[in-house]
């Protein structure tokens, strides 16, 4: 009698250790999904003193400018028109506190983030947060 | 005979340990190796000036300081100083008022590198009214 109970303890066991590793391995490789939407060719410049990102806003809208000046969302190339578009499109759905968040390569020139900050203002968005790595990872 | 018998007996439910800890240790060790530090993201808040604001502002408030960003480097109230200089200055001012409007110029062949390192400077002192201006 003791012996079986003790078996099905230890079958119970495996089962268990089974199922926690299967979590651990999936939070592990689902870790780094969220970054997955970054541009690895953007270096963002290093501002250690920002406020640090915590709560992320569902409506955000992430606009990349590569070191040659490219503008993208979500890997999407996009003239000023179609950037425009997009804002004016995001305000009228989600109204003019929508954030944009510009996400610039250090050495882009300012020209360029200048023209996101053109079309935000004539869709009606005047704040804007502006990207930038509070640590670098590795 | 029966001897044997019970030697040879084991459990079917037993649990093997020593292998598993072994292959928990192998797991546990490739997700360090294979694991790559997150880049940890902050935000910098700015406001644009609002297009009428433009048109009808005539006169600036007497508690604004102006800093620009150009090409080579930075200005603050017109004279040209580095990143350490425009530190120190605006940790003094930080210090005596943190009601300052701070306007931040920036040329179009500036790097955008500048203006975090103003945007940042500035997060460090304190100061949040913080206005982009685009030259």
């Amino acid at each position: 009698m003791r012996k079986r109970e003790d078996e099905s303890l230890g079958g119970a066991l495996i089962a268990m250790i089974d199922v926690v590793f299967q979590i651990i391995i999936f939070f592990v490789c689902t870790a780094n999904l969220q970054d997955s939407g970054r541009d690895p060719r953007i270096q963002l410049a290093v501002a250690p003193h920002a406020q640090l990102v915590i709560k992320k806003d569902p409506r955000e809208i992430v606009v990349d400018v590569d070191s040659h000046g490219s503008v993208t969302i979500a890997r999407t190339p996009l003239s000023s028109g179609q950037l425009l578009h997009v804002l004016r499109k995001a305000t009228a759905e989600y109204g003019r506190d929508v954030p944009v968040i510009v996400r610039a390569d250090g050495r882009a020139s300012h020209e360029m983030v200048r023209q996101i900050m053109d079309a935000s203002a004539a869709a009606g968005i005047w704040r804007i947060k502006i990207s930038a790595l509070k640590e670098k990872g590795g | 005979m029966a001897r044997k018998r019970r030697l040879v007996v084991e459990h079917p439910g037993e649990l093997n340990l020593v292998a598993m800890i072994d292959v928990a240790f192998q797991l546990l060790n490739y997700f360090i190796i294979s694991s790559r530090p997150l880049d940890v993201l902050a935000n910098l808040d700015i406001l644009r000036p609002e297009a009428d604001d433009i048109s009808t502002k005539e006169e600036e408030p007497p508690q604004m300081l102006e800093i620009l960003v150009h090409r080579d480097g930075y200005a603050i109230q017109k004279r040209n100083v580095g990143l350490a200089e425009l530190d120190r200055q605006l940790t003094r001012l930080g210090g005596s008022s943190r009601n300052v409007s701070v306007v931040i110029k920036c040329t179009g062949n500036s790097p955008h590198a500048g203006l975090v390192n103003v945007l940042d400077v500035c997060a460090k002192v304190g100061l949040t009214k913080l206005a982009v201006f685009s030259m």
